[in-house]
């Protein structure tokens, strides 16, 4: 009795979910050509676009006038977005969007599940392909397959106070070692300041130094990946980075847990000297305090003994998932990716087009704020392990806790680097 | 304890005349079904809504710790791998270095000061006159009602190393070095903190709980206490506690479940987050394993292990709620 009473339970909320679900979305079906009557569901990233709202009711005017279908915006945030998709996917066709910004690094773990939609013949046959950013397209491409088109992109470089840095006869740094001599006369002359905050929470402030140090964060050899953390290279990257903190203190131990948000907060807040920096910041450091209109400067990350360091190049693409109007948003993602939708886009977001006319075009303009960024984009961007893997190692913050257990001397460089490195190839073999 | 008082029902009915016809006996049974059903019928509906909220997920816990999960498109796939997860996990170090005594020392120490301030706050309420006692019950209220995630903001605000009000006192009467210091990033100050935003935010509960129970003492068995020269000590262990035992041992029961599955107040602290693993709770561990490294299995065991751990403690309280319920009689 007890258990068909449960069974009876069982299958009456299931029952209730399944209906429930299927509520959400009645308006799909119909024939392929022609977009009237249909909707299609996109979902894009809160606070990338501070204006996105007006934005998208342009776009979907457009996108209406030119095929008749409608568009609903759903605006999803970065913190949880992930984990939302991953519940989507898991969900099938009828929970997921029809065109979705997607951040690269999600784009290996998204598309093994069989969700996104291979668009490599599409984008072949719209000739798009010779155009787009190298780095931002191999971010998305996996076994030659593309997972959706480019959208914009952004890289960090240093930012730095110029008037501070004028005022004591600094100039902007060009090799590991200016840099660091920089930071610590910062720390004599400007005691209030923060000279160059080592952001224990922060993988991607650290990344550079392993990489200008001509280490990896992971290789791969015949298919399997395998951690380079703690390369005799890039142990002598984390060295100096971390070292900048514990040997030279330019970074106070309240930095130890900041992740890159703290930090923003910190430069509105005008206590930081110079720092690693995403192109996308300055901007709003001078919204968040008017008084540094005019006071920053840029430079790409420098290298150990001059040229660049690399730095991360992320971004996001805008996919389309498999469902029965993926015809329709691939028209919809051409739409935005390409043209004026794709330059009014990355002026409003002071992100970088994913497109190298229109890269050039912002180039061109010579904006001291924008030009040291679009060189390190294109000269010197890095992206992370294309595997799925990677992904999780990113979410476990592997790389932020080998950072922060050296920051606060619990261990050594070397037996941080070890541990993170353990910890790497742990998951890669998970994954296999 | 469900199952005794639901088969106390029929047996009251159970007095059987000696008959003979079969239309009797047919009406009988009829009777006696009714009787068997009825109860069953009654508890149907919550029945039905704790199974699909409680024990649906609780039966997919329980698989999905038994198996290598991949999520796909339209549906993951389940690969059964035995016990592996949880021979894995009971194997590893970081669970019973770091985990499994971060969980049950925070607990306890959360429990124990939950109930100790808890129960002082109640006294204190119940001498005040009306007012006052409006007055406070509103403020500690206030508390309670605060979001979790609200009220650790708070704290980690209060606390932030050099730029917080805590920090800066304790750096301006020279007990730190603020530019030095980060109590986010050692176990012990990490866990006070935690430990003064949980306590805070718990005791209002306690406080009202046990404000109701005193309010049901009897006036005279304090004045008979006094009469015979006790003071205000004795009368509270002598009196107060034995008086309302059953419900310390409810508050203390809910306080341990609660305290033993903090997730958000570790979770949103700096560094909480998986970046130190000194400060790992079973909570955010499991987390960790399901919802960053896509381990769905071995996050499901170690949800289904703070279960066990829980239900343990909750039967060992329960026992000592019921063995003490029996002596009062």
């Amino acid at each position: 009795m007890k258990r068909r009473v449960i069974a009876a339970g069982i299958a009456m909320t299931l029952g209730l979910t399944a209906t429930a679900c299927g509520g959400d979305d009645g308006s799909d079906s119909g024939d392929k050509a022609d977009g009237k009557g249909k909707t299609l569901t996109v979902w894009i990233m809160e606070g990338t676009n501070p204006d996105a709202r007006p934005f998208f009711k342009e776009a979907g005017k457009a996108f209406e006038k030119k095929t008749g279908a409608k568009i609903h915006v759903e605006y999803q945030q970065w913190a949880t977005a992930q984990k939302k998709f991953t519940t989507a996917i898991e969900g099938g066709a009828d929970q997921v969007p029809d065109v979705a910004e997607v951040g690269t690094t999600w784009v290996p773990q998204f598309a093994e599940t069989g969700a996104l939609v291979d668009v490599t013949d599409d984008v072949k046959k719209s000739g798009l392909g010779n155009d787009l950013v190298e780095g931002l397209k191999d971010a998305g491409t996996l076994d030659g397959k593309q997972y959706g088109m480019p959208w914009y992109a952004g890289v960090r470089s240093i930012v730095y106070r110029k008037d501070v840095f004028e005022k004591h006869k600094l100039k902007a740094p060009t090799t590991w070692k200016e840099l660091q001599s920089a930071a610590k006369t910062l720390k004599d002359k400007e005691p209030g300041m923060i000279p160059f905050p080592v952001a224990g929470g922060a993988e991607m402030f650290a990344a550079p130094f392993i990489w200008g140090a001509g280490g990896e964060l992971a290789t791969e050899q015949g298919g399997t990946w395998k951690s380079g953390i703690n390369s005799p290279e890039a142990v002598k990257g984390i060295e100096f980075y971390t070292g900048l903190a514990t040997k030279d203190k330019v970074s106070p131990a309240k930095v130890n847990t900041w992740t890159e948000k703290e930090v923003g907060d910190a430069w509105g807040k005008g206590e930081v000297a110079m720092s690693v920096n995403g192109n996308w910041t300055p901007k709003a450091i001078v919204e968040a305090n008017p008084d540094l209109k005019g006071k920053l400067g840029a430079v790409p990350i420098p290298g150990q003994t001059g040229g660049m360091s690399k730095s991360f190049l992320g971004g996001s693409y805008l996919s389309t998932f498999d469902t029965d109007k993926k015809d329709l948003a691939w028209e919809f993602v051409k739409m935005l990716t390409t043209g004026d939708f794709a330059a009014k886009w990355a002026t409003e977001t002071n992100y970088f087009p994913g497109q190298n006319s229109e890269l050039k075009k912002i180039e061109a303009k010579k904006d001291p704020l924008v030009e040291p960024f679009a060189k390190q984009m294109l000269e010197a961007g890095a992206t992370v392990p294309k595997t799925k893997a990677y992904g999780e190692i990113q979410a476990s913050k592997v790389i932020p806790g080998m950072v922060q257990s050296i920051l606060t001397g619990k261990s050594s460089v070397q037996e941080a680097a070890d541990k993170a490195a353990e910890d790497m190839d742990a998951i890669f073999a998970k994954d296999k | 304890m469900k199952d005794t008082l639901v088969e106390d029902g029929p047996k009251v009915t159970e007095v059987r005349p000696p008959a003979t016809r079969p239309e009797h006996e047919a009406a009988l049974r009829k009777k006696k079904l009714v009787g068997l059903t009825r109860p069953w019928l009654l508890l149907a509906p919550s029945l039905l809504v704790l199974a699909g909220l409680l024990l649906w997920p609780l039966i997919q816990v329980g698989k999905l710790s038994l198996q290598d999960y991949a999520v796909k498109f339209g549906g993951g796939v389940g690969t059964y791998t035995g016990f592996d997860h949880y021979t894995d996990l009971l194997g590893s170090e970081l669970l019973w270095k770091t985990v499994l005594p971060n969980t049950a020392f925070f607990a306890i120490a959360c429990v124990g000061l939950t109930v100790a301030l808890g129960t002082l706050v109640a006294l204190l309420l119940n001498r005040l006159g009306p007012t006052w006692r409006l007055i406070c019950s509103i403020a500690i209220l206030a508390a309670w009602a605060m979001p979790a995630v609200t009220g650790t903001y708070v704290w980690i605000w209060l606390f932030q190393p050099q730029d917080g009000m805590v920090s800066q006192i304790a750096g301006s009467i020279g007990l730190i070095d603020p530019e030095t210091t980060n109590w986010f990033t050692e176990r012990g100050p990490f866990y006070a903190i935690a430990t003064l935003n949980v306590v805070h935010h718990g005791f209002p509960f306690v406080a009202i709980t046990v404000l109701a129970g005193l309010m049901t003492i009897p006036k005279e068995l304090y004045e008979a206490g006094e009469l015979d020269g006790a003071n205000a000590w004795q009368r509270f262990w002598k009196i107060t506690v034995p008086t309302i035992l059953p419900v310390f041992l409810v508050v203390t029961i809910l306080s341990t479940i609660w305290d033993f599955k903090v997730f958000t107040q570790i979770y949103l602290m700096p560094g909480g987050d998986g970046a130190n693993e000194e400060v790992y709770n079973l909570g955010v561990f499991s987390y960790i394993q399901a919802f960053a490294k896509n381990d769905y299995g071995t996050g499901a065991a170690a949800a289904v292990l703070l279960t066990l751990l829980l239900l343990a403690i909750t039967i060992v309280y329960i026992r000592t709620l019921f063995r003490q319920g029996e002596e009062d009689l």
